[in-house]
């Protein structure tokens, strides 16, 4: 089975409504007019039932098959949300608003769900149930986990979970995925020191936390080049350093700095976060100053279950004729959350030769369309075949 | 099949040789008297083909199959040489030379290579030829690298190529492979940080080449946290720091570093030794000192070529069950590297058992690993080349 020829027939479509929504971004959980119009959809095409507010603004789509013996439920989850940055696509159908944008695709993924959800509404050839999983706020909000604890697996008794993402860079609809951990967990830093601020003239009556700060960053770095395994895979990065005074003649009484920390395993994750802390309290210690580390840990990692792994990928085969080895990822995805309730799998989709996601030239290609649906498709109709 | 039963019959005989072995360790190309019991013993065996003084030191037999229709010639290396440590383990066989001691179990390796000659020149049941390759200098002086400059794949024909290594804290007699990088290119640096020396109570006056070192120190860990793909793997690790002067109140002239570092592919390699040389260079200028940058490129990636680590495997397999095939990279170097990158081949691990790891003063090679480390030889050879 290649693409599926009503696909095809569908593309124009659902190239339209990924349009649409590329035009009107929403972000986090502020996904109320993304959310409206699928849920809109979802009846529009028979789904037989549709609940909305789940995870506070994600959306519910049921599609029971034509028989229903198996009695398996099978998720299907995609992303409505989209970033706070900037488009400079110049494409006509660009953000309408500014400083939000659709730059990580998931217009693109909610387009697809939906022309899948239109095709086994029409179809119904399967033995089972379809859940169709629309979430907001992936970017960082913590969606799937909203949805998972407002009673996402077991109010639809939901069996396995599947997810996708365009990955630019792979050829357009080709398939890449690998088993176990795939995503990075990725944990936030916030570290405050505290000092003494006073003249810029009289350092010696001051404990200088600007000073005390760039010790801090320069030290984190022996996380990853001396306390971590260098088979293992971490990243420590401070993102953002804001001293409390703005001046040129000020020494700053408080120092903050934002970070994250990335890793693909529990231990690697358990180490760094032992090691902020005391890198941070050590360090301010010899300097007189006192550091405080908020240190939260945000999106787990996401880890792809091995038999779905291995059946996912037997669909992009018969899809796109081949399913390649992906790389680890140091990036967070919240289906983290998903797959450590139920078993699943997540596929990476090509874009082809685009920007890279979260970049403000990049753009989801519509070309991705009927592969990415005729997957969705086959997870479902391979998964529960009709008798 | 599991251990093969002659090795059981010989086990004693092999961990006599090695325990021989250990009581009189020699360092790099200085393995004279290694060589010569290696060539006794081969003659012993019934052997007449050999070669010494491959590689300086290096010894090189061949071992005809019964049949050589098949035309294919198959190489098995061990290393012979010893470590400049004061062994600890108050063995009776403890190394009688003070300084000198088999603390990467090389012993083993020799024994149990030599082991398999006796097996492979008694029954000979195999079709093609067998090399036997026994190499000084593993332990930093590129002895492996000696010998194929020398010649070895060339001269003896050799199509493909396996070693073997101990691994301690793993199963005794179990085996751990993995297809591509196995073991690190190690390289290493020396680094001369130039000041201006003075008196320590007058700083301005002078240019801390102490200051600046502990700056570049600091700096080089950027390479691994800031430079390179966190997917990947290197390590950057500075060992020594030595002012020109041990005094409380002098500011030193100059300083030296030196240090090391492992990585698993080329194109990190590249981008870790620019980034070394950036870094010392800038960050040195930045402290109004100068620097010198002596970076040596040490022994290559150990990469298993994937066809030859699954025979390995599928040999391994036929001794014992306990085989991993997927464990993970080791960020220790390895010579058997210029082998792998002149033929096929591919480089076994064989579990030593839970005790000190290998360069520690108590370290020991396992004996009871023995009997699995020969029959794998054994396997290998009849495997790749079967009697008709």
């Amino acid at each position: 089975m290649p693409v599926k020829n009503r696909f095809a027939e569908l593309h124009d479509d659902i190239t339209a409504w990924r349009r649409d929504l590329h035009e009107h971004p929403e972000i986090l959980f502020e996904t109320h007019r993304t959310s409206a119009a699928v849920a809109e959809k979802l009846r529009a095409f028979g789904c037989d039932e549709v609940v909305e507010g789940i995870g506070r603004t994600g959306v519910v789509g049921v599609i029971k098959g034509k028989e229903a013996n198996s009695g398996k439920v099978i998720g299907l989850r995609a992303d409505m949300d989209a970033l706070p940055i900037h488009e400079q696509t110049g494409v006509e159908y660009a953000s309408k608003t500014p400083n939000a944008m659709h730059a990580c695709g998931h217009d693109g993924h909610t387009a697809m769900l939906l022309g899948a959800a239109q095709y086994l509404a029409e179809t119904r050839n399967f033995d089972g149930t379809a859940v169709v999983i629309f979430q907001p706020a992936e970017e960082g909000g913590g969606g799937g986990l909203e949805m998972c604890k407002d009673g996402l697996m077991d109010r639809w008794g939901i069996q396995e979970v599947y997810g996708m993402h365009n990955w630019p860079g792979m050829p357009t609809g080709s398939f890449g995925i690998r088993t176990g951990p795939f995503f990075a967990a990725t944990d936030l830093l916030e570290i405050e020191v505290e000092g003494l601020g006073g003249h810029a003239a009289k350092p010696h009556e001051t404990i200088d936390t600007t000073v005390v700060a760039s010790h801090i960053v320069t030290a984190l770095q022996t996380i990853v080049s001396r306390n971590a395994d260098p088979i293992g895979n971490i990243v420590v990065s401070i993102t953002s350093l804001e001293t409390s005074s703005k001046a040129f003649n000020v020494i700053p009484q408080r120092v903050t700095m934002l970070g994250t920390v990335r890793t693909l395993n529990n231990d690697l994750r358990d180490l760094a976060e032992k090691r902020v802390v005391e890198i941070c309290e050590g360090i301010a210690a010899s300097f007189g100053a006192k550091a405080r580390v908020n240190y939260t840990r945000n999106y787990p990692v996401m880890v792809n279950h091995d038999a779905q792994t291995e059946f996912a990928a037997d669909v992009a085969r018969s899809v796109s004729g081949d399913c390649a080895e992906a790389p680890l990822v140091m990036g967070g995805e919240d289906f983290a959350f998903m797959l450590e309730e139920r078993p699943g799998a997540y596929i990476l989709m090509g874009n082809g030769d685009t920007a890279m996601v979260h970049h403000p030239m990049y753009n989801f290609n519509d070309d991705a369309i009927p592969a990415g649906c005729s997957w969705w498709a086959g997870i479902v109709e391979q998964r529960m075949p009709a008798a | 099949m599991p251990i093969k039963n002659r090795f059981a019959e010989t086990h004693a005989e092999i961990a006599g040789w090695r325990r021989h072995l250990h009581q009189y360790p020699e360092l790099q190309f200085d393995v004279h008297e290694t060589a010569k019991f290696v060539e006794e013993k081969l003659r012993s065996f019934g052997i007449t083909d050999i070669t010494t003084g491959i590689g300086r030191t290096g010894v090189v037999a061949v071992i005809e199959g019964k049949t050589n229709t098949s035309g294919r010639t198959i190489g098995l290396r061990a290393d012979m040489d010893a470590l400049p440590i004061h062994e600890a383990t108050g063995l009776e066989y403890a190394s009688k030379t003070a300084g000198k001691m088999h603390a990467c179990g090389h012993d083993g390796h020799t024994a149990m290579l030599l082991g398999a000659a006796q097996y492979l020149a008694e029954t000979r049941n195999f079709d093609g030829r067998c090399v036997l390759i026994f190499q000084p200098a593993e332990e930093g002086g590129g002895g492996g690298n000696e010998m194929v400059k020398d010649g070895l794949m060339d001269r003896w024909k050799i199509q493909e190529v396996y070693g073997m290594h101990n691994m301690p804290d793993y199963p005794v007699g179990e085996f751990a492979i993995r297809p591509g990088a196995l073991l690190a290119a190690t390289d290493q640096f020396d680094l001369i940080i130039e000041g201006r020396g003075g008196h320590a109570a007058a700083p301005h006056e002078a240019i801390d080449a102490n200051l600046a070192a502990a700056h570049v120190l600091v700096a080089l860990q950027s390479i691994a946290s800031r430079n390179v793909d966190p997917i990947k793997q290197v390590v950057v690790s500075v060992c020594t720091l030595r002012s020109d002067t041990d005094s409380y109140n002098v500011l030193p002239q100059q300083v030296t570093l030196r240090g090391t570092v492992r990585t698993l592919a080329e194109d990190v390699r590249d981008l870790a030794e620019e980034r070394l040389r950036a870094v010392v260079t800038h960050t040195a200028v930045a402290y109004q000192c100068t620097a010198e940058i002596d970076y040596e490129r040490g022994y290559p990636v150990t990469v298993n070529h994937d066809e030859h680590t699954a025979y390995a495997a599928d040999a391994a397999e036929k001794v014992t069950p306990g085989v991993w095939r997927d464990t993970p990279p080791i960020m220790a170097g390895e010579d058997f590297s210029y082998m792998l990158n002149a033929r096929p081949g591919a480089y076994m691990m064989i579990g030593n058992g839970y005790g000190p790891t290998v360069h520690h003063p108590m370290y020991n090679f396992n004996d009871d690993a023995i009997p699995a480390g020969c029959s794998w030889y054994a396997e290998m050879v009849e495997t790749r080349l079967p009697a008709a």
